[in-house]
C-alpha cells in the first residue's frame, strides 16, 4: 500500500513537471526548426557563415569597447525610433555624430570618424554574408522563407462582393487588422470602438479592416450574420472573407484567442506583437494607439 | 476471501486509478499540441467528452459539456441547448456519477492530490456545502448566461469565465506558457482564477474531492440521475452483516446501507473493497456484475436463448 502511495505521488509530480517541461522546450524549438529543415550540407555552410558573422560583430563591438567613453556619449544621443534597419549602420552612426557635432572635441570626432569608416567596411561584409545565407535558405527549402508576411499575397472579398488584394496595405501608412468571429462576445463588444478608430485613422492615412474567421471561403450564412452584427454595432469599416487555405487564412487559423488585433505596414509586413483583447478596454486602446503612432511615424520617415 | 478477489466489481474498483488515467489520456489525446500551444479544432471537437475537461486545453479531444452548454445557451442564435441536455440525460441515465469516479480528468486530478501524504480531514460535518453545486449549476451555468446578455442577445459563459479551475489548469496555463501574446493579455481575472485553482488544490490535499462535492455543476447534473441510472450499486441483504465498514470507507460521506444510490455516490467502489462479505457490487439494468465467471455464463445463456 505504501509503495502504491509513493508511486502515485511520483506520478503526480511527473505530470506537473511534464507541463513545465513543455514550456521550456517551446522556447528553444523555433530556433532549431529552420536548421532542421535545411539539408546537412547547407546547415554546415550556414554554421560557417554564422561564425564569420559573429566574428565581424565582435570586431565592431571591440571598436566600441576601445573608445568606450566617447561611444557611450554617442549612444546616449541616439533616437531609437529613427533607426533604419535596412541602411548601412555606419550611415546611421555618422548621422548621429554629425547632428551632435558640437558636443565632441576635434580629437573625439577624429576617433569617431575613423571608427565609423572601419565599421562601414565591416557592415558591408556582414550585408554580403547575410544576403548569401538568405538566398541559401530559400534554395534549400525550395519555398518562401519563414519571414514572409502572411499578407504579402492577401486576397479578400468584402461583404458587398468587392475584392481586394495586397495593394490594400500599400495604400495605407498603417493597417489595423482585427481578427474576430460572430459568436465571440468580447469581439462584438469592441466593434463600435474599432469603427471610431477607423475614423480617427483616416486622417493619419490609416485604416481598420476586419477578418471574421466564420466567414472564410465565402460562407454566405456566416457573412449574413456577421453583416447584421456589424450593422447592429454601427461598424462601417471593411470586413473581408478570405480563403482558409491562403497564407492569411492559415495565419488566422493559428490564432488561439480572440479578438486579436495586429498592425500591418505599407509593405504588408506585420509590425510588433499581436494585441489580444478588446480595445474597449482603455489600456488596450492606449497600447494599440502607441503602436499605431510608431508605425505611422516610421512610414513618414521613410518617405 | 477467494470469492472476494474474484468479484468483477471489485476488480473494476481496484483498477480505478488506471481507468481514470486512461480516460484522462483519451480525453486529452492530442498531447503534442500542449507543447505547440495550438488547440485541436477538428470535427471531434463538436462532440462532448463525459467529464469536466476544458475545450481550450490544447490536447483536448472533445468539448466540455458544461462549457458547450453555456456557449449555446449564451449565444444569440439559440434559446436553449437541447443537444447538450440530451447528452446529459443519456450519460446520466446510463452511468450517473460513475463518470465522476472513473472518467472525469478533474476528478482524477483531485484523487492524485489527495494521495499526497499528510493530515486528512473528514467532510462529514460539511454536508450542507453539497447544495452549493446545485446553486452554481442554476445560477452560473443556466440563468446568468441566458439572461445577462448584450444588445444582440449574447451572454458570457459565467461558470467558465469566473469559476472553473479546470479551465485555468488545462487552458490558460498551457496556452500562456507557449504564447507570449496570450501571456501579455493575462490580467486580474486570471489571477483571481489562479487563486481559485490554488484553493481547490490545497483543499483537495486536505479533503477528498472538495470540488466534486461542493462546486461541480457537471457532478450536480449527473447526481440527479444517480437514483435511476442503469449502472447502480447493490447491497445484498442476505450477505450483509451490518458491520458498517462500507459507510466508514465511503469518502463521499454516503450511508451505503441506507442509500447505495445516493446523489453523492461517485461509484468509486471503496465500499466494495471494504466489505468483508463481498455483499456490495455494481449492477447494470438490475443485473449483477458479481463475479466475472457467472457474468460471462449469464451472457452466453441469454444469447443462446435469444437465438
Amino acid at each position: 500500500m505504501k509503495a502504491k502511495k509513493k508511486l502515485s505521488t511520483v506520478l503526480a509530480l511527473c505530470i506537473t513537471l511534464l507541463l513545465t517541461a513543455c514550456a521550456g522546450k517551446e522556447t528553444t524549438e523555433p530556433e532549431s526548426t529552420p536548421n532542421a529543415a535545411a539539408t546537412a550540407d547547407t546547415a554546415q555552410a550556414a554554421d560557417g557563415a554564422d561564425a564569420k558573422l559573429d566574428d565581424l560583430y565582435q570586431q565592431e563591438n571591440q571598436l566600441f569597447a576601445d573608445h568606450k567613453d566617447v561611444w557611450d556619449k554617442v549612444f546616449g544621443m541616439m533616437n531609437k525610433s529613427s533607426a533604419d534597419p535596412n541602411g548601412n549602420y555606419a550611415d546611421y552612426l555618422a548621422g548621429t555624430v554629425t547632428s551632435n557635432k558640437d558636443s565632441f572635441t576635434d580629437e573625439e570626432l577624429q576617433t569617431l570618424n575613423e571608427d565609423i569608416e572601419t565599421i562601414r567596411g565591416i557592415e558591408e561584409q556582414i550585408a554580403a554574408l547575410e544576403n548569401s545565407t538568405a538566398s541559401d535558405d530559400t534554395a534549400a527549402t525550395g519555398s518562401s522563407s519563414d519571414t514572409a508576411s502572411p499578407f504579402s499575397n492577401f486576397s479578400g472579398t468584402d461583404y458587398d462582393g468587392n475584392t481586394a488584394d495586397g495593394s490594400l496595405f500599400a495604400q495605407n501608412a498603417v493597417t489595423v487588422v482585427n481578427f474576430w468571429f460572430t459568436g465571440c462576445k468580447p469581439c462584438v463588444a469592441e466593434l463600435s470602438k474599432l469603427n471610431e478608430l477607423n475614423e480617427t485613422l483616416k486622417s493619419m492615412g490609416g485604416e481598420v479592416i476586419g477578418i471574421n474567421t466564420e466567414t472564410f471561403d465565402g460562407n454566405e450564412d456566416a457573412i449574413k450574420e456577421a453583416k447584421a452584427v456589424l450593422e447592429s454595432q454601427g461598424a462601417g469599416y471593411r470586413n473581408f472573407s478570405i480563403d482558409s487555405a491562403s497564407d492569411t487564412g492559415r495565419y488566422a487559423s493559428d490564432i488561439m484567442a480572440f479578438p486579436t488585433t495586429i498592425l500591418v505596414d505599407r509593405n504588408g509586413n506585420i509590425v510588433g506583437d499581436p494585441l489580444l483583447g478588446g480595445i474597449d478596454n482603455q489600456d488596450n486602446y492606449d497600447a494599440l494607439m502607441k503602436q499605431i503612432q510608431a508605425v505611422a511615424d516610421a512610414d513618414s520617415a521613410d518617405k | 476471501m477467494d470469492k472476494k478477489t474474484n468479484t468483477f466489481s471489485n476488480k473494476t474498483a481496484k483498477a480505478r486509478g488506471w481507468i481514470q488515467a486512461a480516460a484522462t489520456l483519451l480525453t486529452n489525446i492530442h498531447l503534442p499540441n500542449l507543447c505547440k500551444g495550438k488547440i485541436y479544432q477538428g470535427n471531434a471537437k463538436t462532440v462532448c467528452v463525459p467529464g469536466l475537461n476544458c475545450y481550450s486545453c490544447p490536447a483536448a479531444a472533445g468539448a466540455c459539456p458544461i462549457g458547450a452548454f453555456q456557449a449555446v445557451v449564451g449565444s444569440s442564435k439559440f434559446q436553449f441547448s437541447y443537444y447538450i441536455t440530451g447528452f446529459f440525460i443519456l450519460l446520466g441515465v446510463t452511468l450517473g456519477r460513475f463518470i465522476c469516479g472513473f472518467l472525469c480528468p478533474f476528478g482524477w486530478f483531485q484523487d492524485l492530490l489527495h494521495k499526497i501524504p499528510g493530515k486528512k480531514f473528514s467532510t462529514a460535518k460539511l454536508k450542507p456545502f453539497r447544495y452549493l453545486k446545485y446553486l452554481i449549476l442554476i445560477v452560473f451555468v443556466i440563468l446568468l448566461p441566458m439572461l445577462v446578455t448584450n444588445t444582440i442577445g449574447m451572454g458570457d459563459p459565467f461558470f467558465c469565465k469566473y469559476i472553473c479551475p479546470q479551465g485555468v489548469l488545462e487552458g490558460a496555463i498551457p496556452l500562456s506558457l507557449s504564447s507570449p501574446a496570450i501571456r501579455s493579455a493575462l490580467g486580474s481575472l486570471f489571477s483571481f482564477k489562479c487563486l481559485i485553482l490554488i484553493t481547490v488544490i490545497v483543499l483537495s490535499i486536505l479533503f477528498y474531492r472538495p470540488f466534486c462535492k461542493w462546486i461541480c455543476p457537471l457532478g450536480a447534473i449527473y447526481s440527479l440521475f444517480n437514483k435511476i441510472s442503469l449502472l447502480s450499486i447493490k447491497v445484498e441483504d442476505d450477505k450483509c452483516i451490518g458491520c458498517q465498514q462500507c459507510t466508514k470507507a465511503c469518502k463521499m460521506d454516503v450511508n451505503v446501507l441506507k442509500t447505495p444510490d445516493h446523489p453523492e455516490c461517485i461509484r468509486c467502489g471503496a465500499c466494495m473493497k471494504a466489505c468483508p462479505k463481498a455483499a456490495i457490487h455494481y449492477q447494470f439494468m438490475g443485473k449483477a456484475c458479481k463475479s466475472s465467471d457467472t457474468h460471462v455464463k449469464n451472457n452466453t445463456n441469454k444469447n443462446k436463448g435469444d437465438f
